[in-house]
């Protein structure tokens, strides 16, 4: 049995939504289910992630005038799960439980609880601990501090970092709907204010109020629906309990492990992706994914984008709509948003020419996991 | 300042871990340590990870050299004002065994593979003592 994503929604992408969480959820839902031709009846099971600071699928179902589910779950977990979730509700489906999920992600990413920073005083349990004396505790600090040793092992330097960054916002002016959308030069990047060396301000995910919905269904509904479905070929995995500082190499991250589980399940191979959603809540997440799934060699990421191998005529067209760094926040739900509007061929003037298949990746660090989709049945 | 100082995030111990605390209360650095294969692992375990041996918490030398470092200079978490160096630190015990902590340093004189000391301080705001490193002498 196949499954597709056979609906996509989403609210708009402000610094100040002045909405619930719950709201915004019902939106996208709403217009996943519009997009796909579908009713709030046709939906069956509902599943999201979050840490603390969204509506659960129960109250978004009731809102959206659904009085229960045939499968809803919630997992406290951050983008390293998207790709693990959207495998679930798949898995789900083959299982028998429930024939239609949506899966959203919904926050007030800036004028809420902001992901980056930390509230005053605290007592830190678990792991984090250890990291509580030295106020290491934070997203843009675990990152830079990998960053950081991949310099020393490879020469990596701010302009290898920074091309990605440019790279992105070049292809963010092309989206209406991406909330950073002024021209970035190197020069920019390179005077752009510090937060944790090595990373500049242009290093950072912009954080954003949205929400974002995406519809995944049986193959059976999906010969039904509005659009063409995109198909979900196959999904690996790698989630580690290590922490950010007893891992062993900070050049490579979770991707070492799921990337060849991710190639060898689904026997294909990097140079078979046409577009390539790579998980950015940093410049350096990219660079490092970039080089465990394949792409290229450890090292050897500013060069590939300086030599255009990373846009539209290159190797790969990654992130087209601006990615996390450009587009936003939304957790990395926006990427499979993005995903099926290539594979549809609908991406309008950013569209990426035939494109058939792409690698939607989740996470970083330690933990995260991958997606292939097609435009074709697998 | 120090109103600023009193807000440093706190540790929160738990029976896996009271032990580690307990030692750098009374001045001295010690790590969890594997009784019966001598494996060294932080963060600290009831139970050793690789042979499930019981676990004991014992002291080491302190030294260790740089993984890699950060310069925080943007006032994102409360409690030390920025610019500082967190560093993460192999200690000379053991291949991989690795600490995080602030290291007292100029920001633009810290190496990756520096060689580096921790000493035991107390931490503003509360009770604990915590490790800091320091360029090694
Ligand atoms: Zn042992």
């Amino acid at each position: 049995m196949a499954t597709a994503l056979v609906g996509i929604g989403r609210t708009s992408f402000s610094r100040r939504s002045g909405r619930t969480t719950r709201a915004m959820a019902v939106e996208a839902c709403r217009a996943a289910l519009a997009d796909a031709g579908m009713a709030v009846a046709d939906v069956d099971g509902m599943v999201c992630f979050q840490v603390g600071d969204s509506a659960h699928p129960g109250d978004v179902s009731y809102a959206l005038g659904k009085d229960e589910l045939a499968w809803s779950y919630s997992v406290y977990a951050g983008g390293n799960v998207v790709s693990d979730l959207i495998a679930l509700a798949s898995a789900s489906i083959e299982a028998g439980l429930c024939r239609s999920v949506l899966v959203y992600r919904s926050l007030n990413g800036r004028s809420g609880h902001r992901l980056g920073s930390m509230e005053a005083p605290v007592q830190v349990p678990d792991d984090a601990q250890f990291d509580a004396p030295s106020g290491f505790l934070v997203p843009p600090q675990w990152f830079a501090m990998w960053a950081r040793r991949h310099m020393h092992t490879y020469g990596t330097t701010s302009q290898d970092l920074g091309a990605i960054a440019v790279q992105q916002r070049t292809h963010a002016m092309a989206n209406e709907h991406a909330i950073m959308k002024d021209p970035l030069t190197l020069d920019q990047y390179l005077q752009g204010r510090w937060i944790n060396e090595p990373f500049r301000v242009f290093d950072c995910t912009y954080e954003i109020d949205a929400a974002v919905a995406v519809l995944v269904t049986s193959e059976a509904v999906a010969q039904s629906t509005r659009h063409k479905p995109v198909w979900l070929v196959g999904s690996g995995s790698s989630q580690s309990g290590s922490t950010w500082t007893a891992w062993d190499d900070q050049t490579a991250m979770y991707s070492r492990t799921a990337a060849p589980r991710l190639w060898n399940s689904t026997g294909l191979r990097p140079a078979d992706m046409d577009v390539a959603l790579m998980y950015d809540c940093f410049t350096y997440t990219v660079m490092a994914t970039m080089e465990d799934y394949g792409f290229c060699g450890k090292g050897e990421v500013g060069d590939f984008y300086r030599e255009g191998r990373a846009t539209y005529g290159g190797d790969i067209v990654v992130n087209p709509h601006g990615g996390l760094l450009s587009e936003g926040y939304v957790h990395g739900l926006n990427h499979h948003y993005e995903a099926v509007l290539q594979l549809r061929g609908d991406a309008g003037v950013r569209q990426v020419p035939d494109a058939r298949t792409a690698l939607v990746t989740a996470g970083g660090g330690p933990y995260g996991g991958a997606v292939v989709y097609s435009a074709d049945r697998p | 300042m120090s109103d600023f100082a009193a807000l440093t995030p706190q540790p929160l111990p738990d029976p896996d871990t009271q032990d580690f605390w307990d030692s750098l209360g009374k001045g001295e650095l010690g790590i969890c340590r594997c009784q019966e294969c001598s494996l060294w692992m932080h963060p600290p375990l009831e139970r050793c990870r690789a042979c499930a041996g019981a676990v004991a918490i014992e002291s080491v030398s302190g030294a260790g050299t740089v993984v890699s470092f950060i310069v925080v200079r943007q006032p994102t978490v409360p409690g030390r004002l920025p610019p500082y160096v967190v560093a993460t630190v192999e200690l000379q015990e053991q291949r991989g065994l690795h600490l995080v902590a602030v290291l007292h340093a100029e920001p633009d004189a810290v190496h990756v593979g520096d060689r580096v000391q921790a000493e035991v301080v107390p931490l503003p705001g509360g009770d604990f003592r915590v490790p800091e490193f320091r360029p090694a002498p």
